[in-house]
């Protein structure tokens, strides 16, 4: 299963996204997170100690929650907004620590966590125009230190705000055959 | 409040941790007042204290490599307000992995933030292993040797409205070693079982959310 969540208040990528992964024959679920009710994280630390596991947090992530969970691939899809993620895509990726394994590893010399389902695929889709090159390659570090964190594999993706459907439909066959 | 102030902008939900305490330190040694960023509600009299104030400094904790969402919800609206003009802006941001590379980005963030709106972005310092000091003053810190003096030069910069270089907190923050990564991945690991277990949890378990799905 691939979850996409995605930021579509300006765009609606993250559905054509969707539509376009169906279409290269994955099964996707898609979340519209602009759209959803969800608190930012409260760093009460219950998920890691008296509910481990689980967010106290009742609110529309209790829906994604259990598909992040489950993924073979987690897309999160945003506008770039100050070289990261807009604040609708940002509580969603606060609020994962309840799936995030609190043990730590060693990789590549230093500490690192991981996600519950071990190996699962992490990708981000920035939207964006005229983006600076510091903007881009911010962006692009987040996603890279994201990934080392959570032991996951995969890759970023920096987009205009209208992409030619082609494009979209390479990155989800890119995400759907696992090239990442 | 007066155009001169500074004003120091706690970014985190827990008022006695360690983005809390940093603040604290720069008030006793600068001055300025310590506001929190709301957690619900309207983010519009925080946006109105950044416009008002001469120098900011915003502390926060480091989620998922990064400023929490709350903050860049703030950023947005402060961005979708405008009417900066100059002010300077530091930022602090603090996690629990032992590195800088880990915690960059929050500052990044903040800089990106203040070029595009009309703020004088003038460094900022990030701090590796600052969860663990759970709001404990900066001298309990593993590197306290290097990160207590760099700590309070970045203070200094903030006193002096002068930029504070990178290279500051860098230097200041040396990663552990191969054999004591292995020692605190062991460690660390051993405290998060305990915990868990302490609540009657099984760490071998799926994932709650799985449970239902099985």
């Amino acid at each position: 299963m691939i979850v996409i969540v995605s930021d579509d208040s300006r765009e609606r990528l993250g559905l054509a996204l969707k539509e376009a992964v169906t279409r290269a024959g994955a099964q996707a679920v898609y979340f519209a997170a602009n759209t959803l009710s969800i608190k930012p994280c409260a760093a009460c630390g219950s998920c890691s100690g008296k509910t481990y596991g689980r967010c106290v947090i009742p609110d529309d992530m209790q829906q994604v929650l259990p598909r992040i969970a489950g993924c073979q691939t987690l897309v999160l899809v945003s506008p770039i907004v100050f070289g990261g993620v807009s604040s609708h895509i940002k509580k969603v990726m606060d609020r994962m620590a309840a799936v995030g394994d609190p043990r730590y590893h060693v990789s590549d010399g230093e500490l690192v966590k991981g996600m519950t389902g071990q190996g699962m695929g992490y990708c981000m889709l920035g939207i964006g125009d005229d983006l600076s090159e510091a903007e881009q390659a911010a962006f692009l570090y987040l996603h890279a230190e994201n990934r080392k964190i959570m032991s996951a594999r995969g890759r970023a993706f920096i987009l205009e705000s209208r992409p030619e459907e082609a494009l979209i439909n390479k990155i989800a066959q890119e995400i759907t055959h696992e090239k990442i | 409040m007066r155009k001169s102030d500074i004003l120091l902008l706690c970014a985190s939900p827990r008022r006695m941790g360690t983005s809390a305490m940093l603040l604290k330190r720069i008030q006793a040694a600068a001055g300025g007042e310590i506001i929190y960023l709301p957690q619900k509600g309207s983010l519009h009299e925080t946006v109105l204290a950044m416009q008002q104030a001469a120098v900011i400094v915003i502390s926060g904790p480091c989620y998922i490599n990064t400023c929490p969402a709350r903050l860049i919800e703030l950023l947005e609206e402060a961005s979708l307000s405008g009417g900066f003009s100059g002010q300077k802006l530091y930022g602090v941001i603090n996690g629990g992995m032992p590195y800088v590379h880990t915690h960059r980005h929050g500052l990044t963030c903040l800089q990106l933030f203040a070029e595009k709106n009309k703020l004088a972005w003038q460094g900022g310092f990030a701090l590796g292993g600052g969860a663990m000091l759970d709001g404990k003053p900066l001298e309990k810190h593993m590197s306290r040797k290097k990160i207590v003096p760099a700590f309070d030069q970045f203070i200094q910069h903030i006193k002096e409205g002068s930029p504070s270089p990178d290279s500051l907190y860098e230097q200041a923050q040396t990663p552990p070693g191969r054999i004591m990564t292995r020692v605190f991945a062991k460690l660390l690991t051993l405290m998060v079982v305990k915990r868990i277990q302490k609540f009657g949890h099984d760490p071998e378990a799926p994932n709650w959310y799985l449970r239902g799905q099985e």
